[in-house]
């Protein structure tokens, strides 16, 4: 479907917007920074797999569908979180050893960070995605993007599966980044639900109490 | 309500009744009987009390009870111990009783046509999305059901969560449930896909009265 520009989820269209040229001028920077020397070259390629995937159809479909500048920030952010962590193949992250000391967990919790990360900051982008693509209205609109986490987090966990199953199984077990929990996949898939709960119990609470303000001046 | 209907919804839960009754007649074990009971009954209940305000048709009744009965068959005999699961094993040179990877793909294979109708009634759903919201609660919900029994299978009685779980010492289980309940929802809604090119209509008529419901 073709938005027209009187669309109020809309920003300025894409060769005009400022702020959506930084974003992405900002991304490219810091991916191609991390990309110069990953710990694992490896591990890095496989994780990236998805992430260049995501990347590239965003960009080809931005003709067509073009998500507000508050969507893009926030997947922004988490193609910037996700790769942060696979440059430093996810166990090893340095941010998330230093949460490992500072509240003496068992594991290094930056995958869990950012699986949490991933409901958390796309769960606003998809509830964009579903109603303006598929004119999904109403209390459908905060429960279907919820579903949609768990779910496609679910999906990740099975490619997760199969991956370390069929590709090299040492770089698998790297890749998997279980570091030795049996319960991995299902506390994964428990943090993206409630990253994804969250946002949207803030995006009902947003749109209660701040009607159109917020939204309208993140997404202009 | 026509007493045609009444007749085929109080039989299909007559036969709820007649089947939990006797599963719970001595089941293999009587606590995990107690703790997957609860949501088949939750869902029984739930529909009982939605069928006049909102009626599914008589396939998405029949496919559910269908579902419930495989599952409280498996909740009779422990899942991981039933027999047909065992003579299975037996004769294809299984490693493992598969029953409960049935249910998991019979979970996706039957209820996601039950869901797909929800979608199209209650949500007014259209277009392709009507295919693929069946298919992402399947998954969905499978996913929510793997991080229910870590929970359960954690913190309720470890020896009975392992039992629960019904990993039967697999470390990819959780993945293949799931992996099973996707390929079935797939399987239902492209036989639906199918179906409705082949009959000439893209969307089939509602259930049994004519529902008009706005979320």
């Amino acid at each position: 479907m073709i938005m027209t520009a009187k669309d109020s989820w809309q920003g300025q269209p894409v060769a005009r917007n400022r702020f959506l040229h930084g974003l992405f001028a900002g991304y490219l920077l810091l991916w191609g920074w991390l990309a110069i020397a990953p710990v694992d070259r490896g591990d890095w390629l496989l994780e990236n797999v998805l992430a260049i995937a995501l990347v590239a159809s965003l960009v080809l479909s931005v003709r067509w569908f073009q998500f507000s500048n508050f969507s893009y920030f926030l997947i922004t952010l988490f193609l910037a979180f996700h790769a942060i962590g696979a440059h430093y193949t996810y166990a090893k992250v340095p941010f998330g050893f230093y949460l490992q000391d500072a509240f003496n967990l068992s594991r290094n919790p930056f995958d869990r960070i950012v699986h949490f990360g991933y409901g958390f900051l796309l769960a606003y982008p998809i509830r964009e995605l579903l109603m303006r693509l598929a004119g999904v209205r109403g209390w459908w609109s905060y429960y279907l993007p919820v579903s949609a986490a768990i779910a496609h987090g679910g999906l990740f966990e099975m490619i997760e599966a199969f991956a370390a199953q069929i590709v090299n199984p040492e770089l698998g077990m790297a890749y998997l980044g279980t570091q030795g929990d049996e319960w991995d996949a299902q506390k994964d898939m428990a943090a993206a639900l409630s990253g994804a709960i969250l946002t949207m119990l803030c995006t009902l609470a947003s749109s209660k109490f701040l009607p159109n303000r917020l939204a309208g001046a993140l997404s202009s | 309500m026509l007493v045609r209907n009444r007749i085929v919804l109080l039989s299909l839960l007559g036969w709820f009744v007649v089947l939990s009754g006797w599963t719970a007649y001595a089941p293999a074990d009587r606590q995990f009987w107690m703790l997957a009971s609860i949501l088949p009954t939750l869902l029984v209940f739930l529909l009982a009390v939605t069928h006049r305000t909102f009626p599914l048709s008589y396939a998405s009744y029949f496919l559910i009870t269908l579902f419930l009965t495989l599952h409280m068959i498996g909740v009779h005999y422990t899942y991981a111990q039933v027999p047909a699961g065992a003579w299975l094993d037996e004769s294809m040179h299984f490693d493992r009783n598969h029953f409960d990877r049935l249910v998991h793909f019979s979970f996706g294979f039957l209820l996601a046509y039950p869901m797909e109708e929800g979608f199209r009634l209650l949500a007014c759903t259209r277009g392709w999305l009507l295919y693929y919201l069946p298919v992402m609660t399947i998954l969905g919900l499978s996913g929510l059901w793997e991080i229910i029994e870590s929970w359960v299978a954690r913190a309720v009685h470890p020896e009975l969560g392992i039992t629960y779980l019904g990993s039967q010492g697999d470390p990819w289980d959780a993945q293949k449930d799931m992996t099973a309940a996707l390929y079935g929802a797939l399987i239902c809604m492209t036989l639906l896909i199918i179906s409705r090119k082949w009959r000439g209509s893209s969307s089939a008529s509602p259930a049994h009265g004519t529902v008009q419901m706005s979320s």
